[in-house]
């Protein structure tokens, strides 16, 4: 079982360590939530399985300067901790990597919406499946029904990088080459039409910047633009333009350093697809300089260097 | 004495069709996979069976709100001489909230304290509060992370609200608790609704059984948060795992703090009021570059402590938190705010204030 | 500077100092006649260019945006344009997943010398804006 052999690292790690962030459960059954454990006896709380869909690396850029930090992460995760190796944001020395092969978890949202928000009581799994119990009863659904999006096109299902791995390693058994068949998808709308899509879509936005905070690679974080009135980018207003603006900010800030965690999306409240934004700068990244953040630790990330000729870019003409 | 209406199912559309022709008609509409108070028109899907994402505050409280507008004009012959033009922006309409829930209802009570109940009332407040109704639904069911029976509500609870719906198996039961609700009862597609009573009451009381109770509010618990209030690594283990986004705040029925800022373009320009959020660092922080509450702990210590100990001090024992717990539901790491509530009871149990 | 209703569209271009800048000012030194839709905002170098720069002046009045610089291997610093290519490049492709056309920004380069270059990229530029028209936004989101 993967959960023993899981607790047994962290067992084996807690002593020489301030803290091990790993995932226990929420407020209801279907929620998991982060958990920072520093005592043995808390170890027995700790979970694994399709509910733990936090990206916990994204708490190591505050923590790794003074303390020393073990995380769990999943594939995907393990992207964001390489990222941070690429762009020296961690220190590797003070963080230890507890891998956990995944084969993929749930979307909360999705789960939540094929049952009309009820509180849910429970929640077992099995396989492919997860039978989540409410006041109404029992109610069976397959797991690829409510995956996330990023589980859909899993690359990575085993991690990239760690000291520790819980399990036997997964391989992808999705076509590398459908990654972004969503974005081929979208692009072939008119540009009127993917203009009104997204003017729809960001009406929603309420800058409560969980999309921001919750992203491992938004490192300004309390310096963001979005907020400061010096220098003074974007007003308070609440208009189109300036939620348009905040998520250009966003996307073009992380142009060839998204991690494609998702976690952007999976936190919004007002359900807006904030990833699929980002996912358009990561295809051009793989197709211009045939990069994929994160995924080794030498790479450098496109925006950090250049060649005196590229390849890939042509002059352009009027 | 109560004015009770029945309203068939199938009459709903026309109902709000009605009500929309005299004033200015919110409803919770299904926006994309969100469900949020859209101003009511045939193009819109009313979406009843869930609670809104974000709560109704932004129809008496914008979320951006221009106050006035201002323009520098300068003196032909002096040039030295500068006036400026004042233009105060304080035009509304009357308003119906439909549909709210009695959570959302109790928010306004709470921001009633510090806008109107004092010396010196928030015009802009007062206005839009005095020319909006509420229309609540009492919930059908609980939702994942509510727990209002902690705080003294109740999933059917009249206070704060103009006119009380119930769904019943083939329509609604609307009950007047206020005099605006009683006009709005008046309307001729209501039946006689006083048989309907008896099954209303028997489903208020099973939705509340179903809620969860994670603490119970006691004269002490604001005295219990206070004295927490030096107690950083109690407020650090709470808040280890927050991100410090504004999510909770921004769906807070009772969250009421702001800011307020000039955007100008050349001679002219507005003073805008915004939704604040106390969670961000930005919040605290003072011209000299200092910041009193730098770290994210403290920036939740103040949320909880404004909530449960802060506010109720003020305001004669009086929690400013009506349990809809959206700020649980909707945050991106779920921190309970239930649960820290019954931990710092807990704690101050254990090791004495 | 208002713009001439019904002529004029605005076009901001971000101009490097070292090249574009001067091109630009040889073109109208040699008195070449140009459109006079663009507003220029000198900056030291394209690699100052931040892609936001561009972004920001879409969302809030401009109709084009136009970006030079010196050419590649003729930087001032050695190495601020080919970081602009990449930054911009990366912007031009991106636009139009969001719905704003990729015609209305082009970035190119010019010499201090190449006032007839410049002539050429402003003409053409402007052309090309001015059969997009001015570019539809609407200002305030419905709720």
């Amino acid at each position: 079982m993967t959960i023993e052999r899981l607790k047994e690292i962290v067992h084996k790690v807690l002593p020489d360590v301030d803290v091990v962030i790993g995932y226990r459960q929420g407020f209801d059954a279907l929620h998991a939530t982060p958990f920072f454990i520093t005592k043995p006896e808390e170890v027995d709380e700790l979970i694994w399985g399709p509910l733990c869909v936090h990206n916990l690396a994204a708490y190591l850029p505050s923590l790794t300067k003074n303390k020393k930090i073990a995380v769990i992460v999943k594939g995907c995760d393990s992207r964001t901790v390489n990222q941070y190796l690429q762009e020296n944001l961690i220190n590797r020395e003070n963080t230890v990597i507890i891998g956990i092969p995944c084969s993929g978890v749930i979307s909360v949202k999705k789960v939540l919406k094929g049952l009309g928000d009820q509180p849910i009581e429970a929640v077992s799994g099995d396989g492919d499946k997860i039978t989540v119990t409410t006041s109404q009863g029992d109610k069976a659904l397959s797991l690829s029904e409510v995956s996330p999006d990023k589980c859909r096109t899993c690359q990575y299902p085993t991690p990239l990088i760690y000291d520790h791995l819980a399990g036997d390693p997964i391989s992808p058994d999705k076509p590398a080459e459908s990654v972004y068949d969503d974005v081929r998808e979208f692009e072939k709308l008119s540009l009127g039409e993917r203009w009104h899509y997204w003017e729809t879509e960001l009406s929603r936005c309420i800058r409560c910047y969980a999309c921001r905070n919750a992203c491992p690679m938004c490192i300004c974080q309390d310096k963001c633009i979005a907020e400061s009135r010096d220098p003074h980018w974007m007003t308070q207003r609440l208009n189109g333009t300036e939620k348009l603006m905040y998520h250009m900010i966003h996307a073009l800030h992380l142009a060839g350093r998204c991690v494609e965690c998702e976690e952007c999306t999976r936190v919004c409240p007002v359900e807006i697809p904030v990833a699929k934004i980002k996912k358009k700068i990561n295809m051009e990244m793989a197709e211009l300089f045939g990069y994929k953040a994160g995924v080794g630790v030498e790479d450098t990330p496109p925006m950090f260097t250049f060649k005196v000729d590229e390849e890939k870019i042509e002059e352009h003409e009027l | 004495m109560a004015k009770l209406g029945y309203l068939p199912k199938e009459k709903l559309t026309a109902l709000l069709e009605a009500l929309s022709k005299e004033q200015r008609l919110f409803v919770p509409c299904q926006a994309g996979d969100a469900v949020l108070f859209q101003q009511y028109d045939a193009t819109k899907t009313p979406c009843l069976d869930r609670p809104a994402t974000t709560p109704p505050k932004g129809i008496i409280f914008p979320q951006d709100d221009t106050l006035f507008t201002f323009t520098y004009h300068k003196d032909a012959e002096d040039l030295k001489k500068v006036s400026v033009e004042l233009k105060e922006n304080l035009d509304v309409a009357p308003t119906i909230i439909f549909g709210a829930r009695p959570c959302d209802a109790k928010g306004f009570l709470i921001y009633d304290r510090p806008y109107t109940e004092t010396d010196t009332p928030d015009p802009y407040y007062k206005k839009r509060r005095d020319m909006t109704a509420i229309m609540t639904l009492a919930c059908p069911a609980p939702s994942p992370g509510c727990f209002c029976t902690s705080v003294g509500g109740d999933p059917a609870d009249k206070d704060g609200s103009d006119v009380l719906i119930t769904q019943l198996e083939s329509g609604y039961l609307f009950e007047s608790i206020t005099e605006k609700g009683e006009t709005i009862l008046q309307n001729s597609l209501f039946e006689e609704g006083s048989s309907y009573q008896e099954q209303a009451q028997r489903t208020h009381e099973a939705v509340a059984e179903l809620v969860r109770k994670p603490f119970q509010v006691t004269e002490e618990l604001t005295q219990k948060v206070l004295s927490l209030f030096e107690n950083d690594s109690f407020w650090e283990e709470e808040a280890n795992k927050c991100i410090s986004c504004g999510a909770c705040t921004y769906l807070c029925p009772t969250c009421y703090c702001f800011n307020i800022t000039d955007e100008q373009a050349g001679s002219s320009g507005e003073r805008i009021r915004t939704w604040d959020a106390c969670m961000f660092y930005h919040f605290t922080l003072e011209a000299s570059g200092h910041n009193p509450r730098a770290l994210k702990h403290q920036r939740l210590k103040n949320r909880v402590g404004h909530k449960f100990s802060y506010y109720p001090q003020k305001y004669d024992g009086a929690i400013a938190c009506c349990g809809c717990g959206r700020c649980v539901r909707y945050c991106p790491v779920s921190v309970d705010i239930s649960e820290i509530v019954a931990h710092a009871q807990e704690y101050t149990n254990d090791h004495g204030e | 500077m208002p713009v001439v209703a019904g002529k004029e569209l605005r076009i901001v271009g971000f101009l490097c100092n070292w090249c574009s800048y001067g091109g630009a000012d040889t073109a109208g030194v040699s008195r070449f006649k140009q459109p006079t839709d663009l507003r220029i905002i000198r900056v030291p170098c394209s690699g100052r260019v931040d892609p936001l720069f561009v972004v920001k002046s879409l969302l809030n009045g401009a109709d084009g945006v136009l970006v030079a610089g010196c050419h590649p291997n003729d930087c001032h610093y050695s190495e601020g344009n080919f970081y602009a290519r990449r930054r911009l490049e990366m912007l031009k492709q991106f636009l139009p997943y969001m719905g704003i056309d990729a015609k209305r920004f082009h970035y190119t380069w010019v010499s201090a010398s190449e006032g007839a270059r410049w002539q050429q990229v402003v003409s053409d530029f402007t052309k090309q804006v001015h059969g997009l028209g001015p570019l539809h936004r609407k200002e305030e989101a419905s709720d």
